[in-house]
């Protein structure tokens, strides 16, 4: 990962790149390099800078860079990158900023960003949006010419208040490491990453103080963990369940000898599920061919909360949590599950399999019940690529959002906009539920085209036993097909920041 | 409509009476036996027919009882248990408030509708004579009056969207508005001439294809309070074939219904003139049918809008935009709207999206989309707030026009299957309302009850005509403020 240092304004760079960033102006004329370091630079190269600027239109609007190349003073370059208008500078701009700024740096060996004209959260933020700007999965590439490869291992950012700033990217290092976890996960190929692979790869959090506990297909058995097991039957690839604590505010204690009934219920733990079908070919009812490479990220909804145990342990977050993700292939073969069959669900409850596609909510089914079974959550939040429906109704901007509580569902879409992982609110109601209505067992696990998405919630509501609950259908965002700000082409990692954030701002301390 | 009277008490005396009884209302003495022997408790839907002592007499559950909308389903409930032929149904109202008494005359006239105008043998008469019985008539009647005029409208509407493509074209829906006058409306016909006259090329290129040329129809009611009138666009294709993209045959059937926004139009601004509501509004229909012929036009073509925007066409089955884009700067930069309300059946995404059960609300206008789904809400005509995102917009860049009317397949992740095309026939409709306060509601996949419920039978609903109807009434009738 690219690493951050912050740094007091000093001396001018004496070599690579320098960043300046600017506010926006109203004509190019206007355009001059910000004070402090730019104008300095400006002055060490006879004023070449300004010129340049001129030269180029930069009028510092949001999203805007122009690149001054050898301007003198032993830099490389100098990389403009414009803010956008003053009165609106907010963290989302600084990060905007920091992922404008990266790709312009990547090739140089050492860059500074001039940032001490920003407050120390914002040069946090913009950080931030370099660092996650900056991603890259090359595991598999054997013949990448050296000069291909980005060179910038260290981005030096200038700010007034270095210790202010050090401090508050500690915590957004480790979400930016869980981001990054989040992202190789569900980039890797299914082949390499099969549920037992990632099971192995959940483990790798212990070094954080997680605790993990892996249930394999006998303890699942034993359980009743028919939904999923059902889906599992039919790969070689045998299922997991994993289920990971991170108990940051009780310390593993789990607030015992508390008669307060307040008291105990803020010891109850967050809980976030996570659907992991490591590569999803439908099944019996299988995919057409076209696309279906991309199912390798059927399971980035376990990715994202490995991701998120990630950051919360790696920040050490001051509220209890608990992370459990199904792992599953679902395969077409001899002893595949088959459209038509009926399974027992762990909740007692059996469900007719319709279309053996519709299989995440079958693993989520089982979780959902073992979750609120086992560890009484707060809360709990699922996410899922679960259906092409949400993208057909919001397509790759928001995530959908379905919930049972209207106070989680507000916290749920406060975070998201904070951190640009935006979710929108779709309906539930018995309408809908009805739907799901079987002939021969307790419910279908499809209802049909029409609110696709929405009776897959209501399915999953079945499942959560009353407890407050929300689903996010992240099918549209957990990977974007062209690069767009802080996140680079492919995995995006979408829910840990926004649910790293909504931890942070409702259940800690 | 039934023929409605309002009594103090049952007159005809070969009546099936009906009791409506909120959940833990008592039944009165006579039919005690029977409820308890039926576990009647008064839920919604549930409906006990005592035949002894006579006369017959339905039990029907209202639910709570607290809204109207549990009133007007109980009355629908009433009206279709009374049984074949019977004529004449008394809906006892006696000690209910006189909303609850016109809810219930309203939701047995709403279940009561049906159209059987193109059968010509084994009519089975139902229905005709409603009397609502109630303690005093005097008092009910303004309120019967006001959800009367609604529930014309709503049948309008209902009539205009069962009746069958060879039957109602472009001109033939324009004529029966030109009926309309009759209730104080203005009407005024653009025919094709003028259509082309003006620079309507979206509107005439979609009914290019068709025997049957487009036509424009402005509606028009003056209103008392002198504000800027509140104007809604329907689409009006009377037909959609898909044209040169042309639809799979099975269901195609289903889009003669595909007028159900400006049938929804037409029947709110019915309703507006039959309750001499005092709030200006004006309604303009966008009709064409959308035909494969020699004139059609093709993917790939780029046409000039009234706005003078040019769109390249990718998809002639995406042709409600096109007309709605005429339809929307028509009403903008001509009527001086202080809102723009359009409805259309316009995607199928929407049904993926929310099913039959709502309609899918998008809006530059937060308070105009809060009270439209309030209204939504209150007559059981629920909708639902969608996005219009940045990407939606940038979706709709074209490589040769100002915009494209849609997005193509097989682009992006998912191998391109998945298109929020809702989102995007919004964002693109979005550049015609020219930033008047603006709101669309796709209407596609509730515009035809699937199957009957308490407020109708199976098939055209009539949805948007009474939500509409109960906008204006919410917050268009007090002067601007």
């Amino acid at each position: 990962m690219l690493e951050i240092a912050f740094v007091k304004p000093d001396a001018l760079p004496r070599a690579g790149a320098l960043v300046l960033l600017a506010a926006e102006v109203e004509s190019a004329a206007a355009a001059a390099p910000p004070q402090g370091l730019g104008q300095r630079a400006d002055e060490a190269t006879g004023g070449a800078i300004g010129r340049a600027l001129q030269a180029a239109g930069f009028k510092g609007r949001k999203g805007q860079s122009a690149t001054v190349w050898a301007p003198g003073a032993g830099l490389t370059k100098v990389v403009a990158v414009g803010l956008g208008k003053a009165a609106e500078l907010s963290p989302e701009a600084a990060e905007a900023a920091g992922a404008t700024l990266l790709p312009a740096v990547s090739s140089d060996a050492e860059a500074t960003v001039s940032a001490e004209h920003l407050p120390p959260a914002l040069a946090v933020a913009l950080a931030m949006g370099a660092v996650l700007r900056a991603y890259r999965f090359d595991r598999y590439r054997t013949k990448e010419k050296e000069e291909d490869k980005p060179k910038l291992q260290r981005l030096t950012v200038v700010t007034g208040e270095p210790d202010a700033a050090r401090s508050a990217w500690a915590a957004q290092e480790a979400v930016a490491k869980g981001v990054y976890l989040a992202r190789d996960l569900v980039t890797e190929p299914p082949n390499v990453l099969n549920p037992a692979e990632m099971a192995e790869r959940c483990r790798q959090l212990e070094a954080l103080g997680v605790e993990v506990e892996i249930l394999g297909p006998k303890e699942m058995r034993k359980l009743g963990f028919g939904a999923l097991l059902g889906v599992a039957q039919g790969s070689e690839n045998e299922p997991r369940t994993v289920v990971m604590r991170w108990m940051g505010r009780s310390g593993g204690g789990g607030g015992k000898g508390r008669r307060n009934s307040e008291a105990a219920a803020a010891t109850r733990p967050l809980a976030f599920l996570g659907k992991g079908v490591t590569f999803d070919t439908g099944g019996i009812s299988i995919k057409p061919a076209q696309g279906m490479e991309e199912m390798k990220w059927d399971m980035a909804g376990a990715a994202t909360v490995v991701g998120l145990m990630a950051a919360l342990a790696g920040r050490k977050a001051k509220a209890d949590a608990v992370g459990l993700v199904g792992l599953v292939e679902n395969m077409p073969s001899g002893k595949a599950q088959r459209p038509g069959d009926v399974v027992k669900s762990y909740s007692g409850q059996t469900i007719e399999v319709i279309n053996t596609d519709a299989e995440g909510r079958l693993v989520l089914a089982d979780l959902l019940w073992y979750c609120q079974e086992k560890y009484d959550p707060r809360f709990m939040v699922d996410l899922a690529t679960l259906t092409g429906a949400i993208i057909i109704s919001l397509g790759h901007e928001h995530a959908g959002l379905f919930s049972n509580d209207d106070e989680l569902a507000q916290r749920l879409l406060a975070a998201g906009l904070a951190v640009g992982e935006k979710c929108w609110r779709m309906p539930l109601g018995e309408a809908y539920d009805k739907q799901l209505k079987s002939d021969i067992a307790d419910m279908k696990n499809v209802g049909g085209r029409p609110g696709g998405s929405i009776t897959a919630a209501q399915f999953l509501q079945r499942f959560t036993n009353g407890k407050p609950w929300a689903h996010l259908d992240i099918a549209g965002t957990a990977w974007a097909s062209k690069d767009q700000g802080s996140t680079p082409k492919g995995a995006t990692a979408f829910g840990v920041r926004l649910l790293d954030r909504l931890v942070a701002e409702h259940y800690e301390g | 409509m039934l023929k409605v009277r309002l009594h103090r008490e049952a007159r005809d005396p070969g009546a099936v009476r009906a009791l409506p009884l909120a959940e833990g209302a008592a039944p009165p003495a006579p039919l005690r036996a029977a409820a308890a022997a039926a576990r009647f408790t008064g839920k919604a839907g549930q409906v006990v027919e005592s035949l002894v002592p006579a006369p017959r007499t339905l039990l029907v559950g209202a639910g709570p009882g607290a809204a109207p909308l549990d009133w007007e389903r109980a009355g629908g409930e009433a009206a279709a248990h009374a049984g074949e032929g019977t004529r004449v149904l008394a809906l006892d109202a006696r000690g209910l408030p006189p909303g609850a008494a016109a809810a219930l005359a309203a939701g047995a006239c709403l279940r009561a509708w049906r159209f059987e105008r193109h059968r010509t043998r084994d009519v089975k008469p139902g229905l005709e004579r409603l009397e609502l019985i109630v303690d005093r008539p005097r008092d009910v009647a303004p309120f019967w009056q006001r959800a009367a005029a609604a529930v014309r409208g709503c049948l309008l509407a209902r009539d205009l969207v069962a009746e069958p493509a060879n039957r109602l074209s472009p001109a033939a829906f324009a004529e029966r508005m030109e009926g309309l006058a009759a209730h104080g409306l203005a009407v005024e016909v653009l025919g094709p001439k003028r259509l082309a006259r003006l620079g309507f090329g979206a509107l005439l290129a979609v009914g290019g294809g068709s025997a049957n040329p487009p036509h424009l129809v402005v509606l028009r009611w003056k209103g008392t309070t002198g504000a800027a009138p509140v104007v809604f666009v329907g689409k009006g294709i009377t037909f959609d074939t898909g044209g040169v993209s042309i639809k799979p045959a099975a269901g195609m059937e289903e889009m003669r219904a595909d007028m159900a926004g400006a049938a929804a139009c037409a029947g709110a601004m019915l309703a507006l003139a039959l309750r001499g509501s005092p709030a200006p509004a004006a309604a303009v229909l966008a009709l064409a049918e959308n035909a494969v012929g020699a004139a059609s036009y093709r993917p790939g073509d780029v046409l000039r809008t009234l706005s003078g925007r040019t769109v390249e066409v990718l998809d002639t089955d995406a042709e409600g935009r096109l007309v709605l884009a005429d339809a929307l700067h028509y009403a903008a930069t001509r009527l001086r709207p202080r809102a723009i309300v359009d409805v259309a059946t316009l995607t199928g995404a929407i049904v993926t999206a929310l099913g039959h059960h709502r309609a899918g609300l998008f809006a530059t206008d937060a308070a105009l989309a809060a009270q439209l789904a309030a209204a939504g809400e209150a007559v059981g005509e629920p909708v639902w707030p969608m996005p219009i995102g940045e990407r939606h917009r940038e979706d709709l860049r074209s490589d040769i026009a100002d915009l494209r009317q849609c997005a193509p397949h097989g682009s992006g992740v998912w191998g391109g299957r998945f298109l929020p095309d809702a989102c995007h026939a919004a964002a693109f409709l979005r550049e015609f309302a020219e930033g008047v306060p603006w709101a669309h509601l796709d209407i596609a996949g509730v515009e035809l009850r699937r199957e009957a419920d308490a407020l109708g039978i199976k098939g055209a609903s009539g949805f948007g005509a009474r939500l509409l109807d109960a906008l204006v009434a919410m917050r268009f009738e007090e002067a601007e403020g």
